[in-house]
C-alpha cells in the first residue's frame, strides 16, 4: 500500500503531459500561405486561408470530402493552371516567391513542388524510364550519373530492394503499393524541396500504406511534406501538424498530438470524433 | 429480438406473397419471349454471314491459283490475273494510310489535348463525325473535282486522296476517344513532374494510347482496301501493268466491279476470287487490331 | 467543450453512456462502503463494518471490467480527442475508485480492533474528518456522472481542509501514544485509519484533475495544493 501521496500526483501529471509536447517548437515556414482565396468559376472553394508548412515536417490536412484540402494541394504546385475558369488570389510565398504570381515558372515550380497522386500513376514505360522521365526534363546526366539517380530514389522511396533486378521490365507490372512508391521515387528522383501527398494511399490495402507512412517518415528529415488524407489515423500517424478543413476554411491547425487529443474549436472535436452531423 | 427471429417473419411492411409471386412469374414470361427472339435474330445474322462467306469460298477458291498472283488483268479468255489490281489497292491503301493516318492523329489530339470543348474544336468534332458517315461516293466525286478535273485526268494520286480522306475521320475519333481514356491523373503526374504539354502529349499520352490508336489505323485501312466508289471517279481502274501514280490504277474492288457485271465466264471467276482476297485481307487485319487491344488488356 | 451533438455511429454513443453508468455505479458503491467504514469506527458497528469489507470484490470485479471495456473501446473504436480523453479518464478513474474501496475496506477492518479498546479520548476530530472525505467523494462522484468541472475544482480545493485534519491528528496521536504506552495499539490504528482517509481524499482529487482534464482537455491550471505535512512531522516528549 502506497504512503506517499506524490506517487499518485505524478501519475496524474502525465495525462495532461501530453499536452507539454504537443507544443514542440515547429520549424520555420518552408511555404506561407496568406488570405488564400480560391475560385472554381464563381464558386469560391477556399476563404481567406492562412497556413505555414514548417520546413523537413510533415502538414497533415483533414476535412470532409469538398472542404478544399486537396484544392488548396493543388494551388501549391499550380496545378489548377491546367483548367481553364479556375484563379487563385492571395499569397503563397516560397523564398520571396509568391507562387501564385501569374508570371511563375511553372515547370521550375513544379521540379521543386512535387506530388503524388491519389491513384498510383506510372507512366507506360520500364521503371527506369518512368524515374528518368523527370529527371531528364531538368537536368543533363550522363548514364551512369542517370543509373546512380535511380537507385538513389528507389533506395529513398524504399523500393529498390524489390525492382533492382527488373529495371527494364514495365511498370504497369507493378503492385498497386509498389507502383505508388514508385511515384513518389519518381518525384524525389526530380530533387524537389516540398513533397505533396494527395490521399496517396487511398487505393492501397493496409500493408503498402504502412510502408508509405514509414517511407513519409522517412522521407521528412530532407523533404517538407504536405499530405491530404481521410483517414484520421494516418494523420495521427504521419502529420507533425494538422490543419483541419471545413466549407473552403481552415477551422484549425495545431500539432497533430493536440488536433486529436484536446481540439481547441467545436468544429474539429465533432469532426475527429465522429460526430459531424 | 428473439420471438421475430424463430418466427422467420420479415421486418417492415407486410409482404402479399401472392402478388409477388404472380409477378414473378409474368417476369418469367417475359424473359423467355424476349430471350427466344434475341436468339431468333442472331441465328437468322449468323446464318445470312454464313452463307456469304461460305458462297465466297466455294466460288472464289474454285478459280484460285497461282495465275491470279502472277497474271494481270488480260481480255477474257486470255488466262490472266489479278496482279495489276492486288499491287493497285496495296499501293493506294498504303498511300492513303500514310496521308491520312498523320493528319488524322494530330487533328484527334488537337480535339483531345488543346481543343476540348471550344467552339472551333465542337466545329471539327461535327465536321469529322458527318464525314465518318458520309457516302463514300460523295468524297470520290469531290476528289473528282479537285484532282481530277483540273490536272486532266484520273490517277493513282486521286484514289489515295480519296482513300486518305476517308481514313482521316476514322482515326480522328479513334484518337480523340483514346486520349480522353487516359485518365487526367496521369497527365497531371507528368505535368507535376515539371514537363512540358507537348512532352506530356508525345511521350506519356501516345504511349498509353498507342493500342487504342494502332486499332484505329488498322480499322481505318481494313474500310478503304474495301472501297469503290470513291475510286470509280479518281484512280479508276487499269486493265494494264502501271505503278505509276499519275496514271489510272488498277484496284481490286474496282476490277471486281467491273469483272463481276461481265459476260465471261473467266471474268466472272476472277471477280470471286477478287472478293475472296479482299474478304480474307480485311478479317486478316481485323483479327490483328483484335489481337493489339486484346494485348494492352 | 460541450458534446451536444450525437456520434454518426449510434452505438458508440451507447457504449460511452455504459462506460459513465459503470463508472458512477462504481462511486455509488465506493462511497456507501466509506459511508459504512466511518460508521463503524463512530458508533463501533462491527455490521457497518463487515458490510464495507463485503462490498470490496464487487468494486475490484467492477474496475476489471471497466479496464476490458475501455480496452475493447480503444481498439475497436480508435476515440480521438475528447472520447478519447473520456476513455482513458474512466481507465484512471476506475483505478483511484478502487483504491478508495481498498482503504475503506480497510478502515473498516480497524474499526474492528479499535471496538475493544476504551478510548480516553474524543475522537470528533477523526469523525470530522471522515465527513469532509464523504462529501468530496459524493461530490466528485456528481461531477463524474455530470461532467462538472465547477465541481470537480471545488473538490480539487478542499482536499487542503483534509490535510491540515490529518497533521493536526497526526501530533495528536503521537502525544498520546507518548503520554501512555497502553494508547499504543488503539492510536496506531487510529492513525492508520487517519491516513487512510487522507489518501481517499487524495485519490477523489486524482479523479477531479482527471475529470478536468477529460472534459476541458487540460489541465487544471493552478498548483495542487499540498498539505500533508507530517512527513515531517517532529514530536518530541516533554522533559
Amino acid at each position: 500500500m502506497s504512503m506517499t501521496s506524490e506517487s499518485t500526483q505524478s501519475q496524474n501529471a502525465s495525462f495532461g503531459g501530453v499536452q507539454a509536447r504537443a507544443h514542440a517548437a515547429m520549424n520555420a515556414a518552408r511555404i506561407s500561405i496568406r488570405n488564400l482565396d480560391f475560385f472554381y468559376g464563381d464558386h469560391r472553394a477556399l476563404k481567406g486561408i492562412a497556413l505555414d508548412l514548417p520546413d523537413r515536417q510533415v502538414t497533415g490536412m483533414i476535412g470532409p470530402s469538398g472542404c478544399g484540402k486537396s484544392t488548396l494541394l493543388r494551388v501549391l504546385n499550380r496545378m489548377y493552371d491546367l483548367y481553364p475558369g479556375q484563379h487563385a488570389t492571395g499569397e503563397v510565398m516560397m523564398d520571396g516567391d509568391n507562387i501564385i504570381d501569374p508570371k511563375m515558372d511553372l515547370n521550375a515550380l513544379r521540379a521543386r513542388i512535387g506530388m503524388v497522386f491519389q491513384k498510383p500513376t506510372p507512366f507506360p514505360m520500364t521503371i527506369a524510364e518512368n524515374i528518368a522521365f523527370g529527371v531528364k526534363l531538368h537536368e543533363r546526366l550522363s548514364k551512369s550519373a542517370m543509373e546512380e539517380r535511380i537507385e538513389w530514389s528507389l533506395t529513398r522511396a524504399a523500393l529498390w530492394g524489390e525492382v533492382k533486378d527488373r529495371l527494364q521490365t514495365s511498370a504497369m507490372g507493378l503492385s498497386g503499393g509498389q507502383q505508388q512508391r514508385l511515384c513518389i521515387a519518381r518525384t524525389i528522383a526530380v530533387r524537389p524541396e516540398v513533397i505533396l501527398l494527395d490521399e496517396p494511399t487511398s487505393a492501397l490495402d493496409p500493408i503498402s500504406t504502412l510502408k508509405i507512412e514509414e517511407l513519409i517518415d522517412e522521407l521528412k528529415h530532407d523533404f517538407t511534406i504536405a499530405i491530404v488524407t481521410h483517414n484520421m489515423q494516418q494523420a495521427a500517424r504521419c502529420a507533425d501538424q494538422v490543419a483541419f478543413f471545413y466549407l473552403g476554411e481552415m477551422v484549425e491547425c495545431a500539432p497533430a498530438a493536440q488536433i486529436f487529443t484536446s481540439p481547441k474549436q467545436k468544429r474539429t472535436q465533432e469532426y475527429v470524433t465522429g460526430r459531424f452531423g | 429480438m428473439s420471438a421475430s427471429m424463430t418466427s422467420g417473419s420479415v421486418p417492415g411492411p407486410a409482404k402479399d406473397l401472392k402478388v409477388a409471386r404472380a409477378l414473378g412469374t409474368r417476369r418469367h414470361l417475359t424473359n423467355t419471349v424476349v430471350k427466344a427472339l434475341c436468339i431468333a435474330a442472331t441465328v437468322l445474322g449468323l446464318v445470312l454471314l454464313g452463307s456469304i462467306l461460305f458462297t465466297l469460298i466455294w466460288r472464289g477458291a474454285a478459280g484460285l491459283s497461282l495465275t491470279v498472283f502472277t497474271h494481270t488483268t488480260k481480255p477474257p479468255g486470255s488466262n490472266g490475273g489479278l496482279l495489276n489490281a492486288i499491287v493497285g489497292t496495296l499501293i493506294q491503301t498504303a498511300a492513303g494510310t500514310v496521308i491520312g493516318t498523320p493528319i488524322g492523329l494530330m487533328v484527334g489530339t488537337y480535339l483531345a489535348e488543346y481543343g476540348r470543348n471550344s467552339p472551333l474544336a465542337n466545329a471539327v468534332r461535327f465536321v469529322s463525325d458527318v464525314l465518318l458517315s458520309a457516302p463514300s461516293i460523295l468524297i470520290g466525286l469531290f476528289v473528282y473535282e479537285i484532282a481530277v478535273e483540273p490536272f486532266g485526268g484520273f490517277s493513282g494520286i486521286a484514289g489515295c486522296i480519296a482513300l486518305a480522306i476517308i481514313v482521316i475521320p476514322i482515326v480522328v475519333r479513334t484518337t480523340e476517344d483514346m486520349l480522353r481514356l487516359i485518365t487526367p491523373a496521369l497527365r497531371e503526374a507528368a505535368i507535376g513532374l515539371g514537363a512540358p504539354k507537348w512532352k506530356v502529349i508525345v511521350l506519356i499520352c501516345y504511349r498509353a494510347a498507342m493500342d487504342g490508336i494502332v486499332t484505329g489505323v488498322l480499322l481505318a485501312i481494313a474500310r478503304i482496301a474495301g472501297e469503290t466508289a470513291p475510286l470509280l471517279f479518281t484512280s479508276l481502274g487499269n486493265l494494264n501493268w502501271s505503278v505509276s501514280l499519275k496514271q489510272p490504277m488498277a484496284s481490286l474492288p474496282v476490277t471486281i466491279y467491273q469483272y463481276a457485271g461481265s459476260a465471261f465466264d473467266d471474268w466472272v471467276q476472277l471477280a470471286w476470287v477478287g472478293a475472296l482476297l479482299i474478304t480474307f485481307g480485311v478479317l486478316a487485319i481485323n483479327i490483328a487490331a483484335r489481337l493489339v487491344l486484346s494485348r494492352g488488356k | 467543450m460541450s458534446d451536444s451533438t450525437e456520434h454518426l455511429v449510434k452505438s458508440f454513443d451507447n457504449e460511452l453512456k455504459r462506460l459513465r453508468d459503470m463508472l458512477t455505479e462504481m462511486g455509488g458503491i465506493v462511497e456507501s462502503q466509506v459511508a459504512s467504514a466511518a460508521e463503524a469506527i463512530m458508533n463501533r458497528d462491527s455490521n457497518a463494518a463487515t458490510r464495507a469489507v463485503e462490498e470490496d470484490p464487487k468494486v475490484d470485479a467492477l474496475e476489471r471490467e471497466v479496464e476490458q471495456f475501455v480496452i475493447r473501446m480503444l481498439a475497436l473504436r480508435q476515440p480521438m480527442a475528447g472520447d478519447l480523453r473520456r476513455i482513458v479518464a474512466a481507465l484512471k478513474i476506475t483505478g483511484d475508485l478502487e483504491r478508495i474501496g481498498d482503504y475503506a475496506a480497510n478502515v473498516a477492518k480497524r474499526s474492528i480492533v479499535l471496538a475493544q479498546f476504551n478510548l480516553p479520548y474524543s475522537l470528533a476530530g477523526l469523525a470530522h474528518m471522515a465527513h469532509l472525505v464523504q462529501e468530496q467523494l459524493k461530490l466528485i462522484i456528481d461531477a463524474l456522472g455530470s461532467n462538472d468541472t465547477a465541481k470537480a475544482i471545488e473538490v480539487w480545493r478542499s482536499d487542503r481542509v483534509v490535510d491540515d485534519i490529518y497533521n493536526a491528528l497526526f501530533r495528536e496521536l503521537i502525544t498520546y501514544m507518548m503520554e501512555d504506552p497502553r494508547n499504543i495499539t488503539p492510536c496506531t490504528h487510529l492513525l492508520f485509519i487517519a491516513k487512510n482517509l487522507e489518501r481517499i481524499g487524495d485519490h477523489a482529487t486524482n479523479i477531479a484533475e482527471t475529470v478536468y482534464y477529460a472534459v476541458e482537455g487540460e489541465v487544471i491550471p493552478d498548483v495542487r495544493p499540498k498539505g500533508d505535512t507530517s512527513a515531517y512531522a517532529v514530536v518530541r516528549p516533554k522533559d
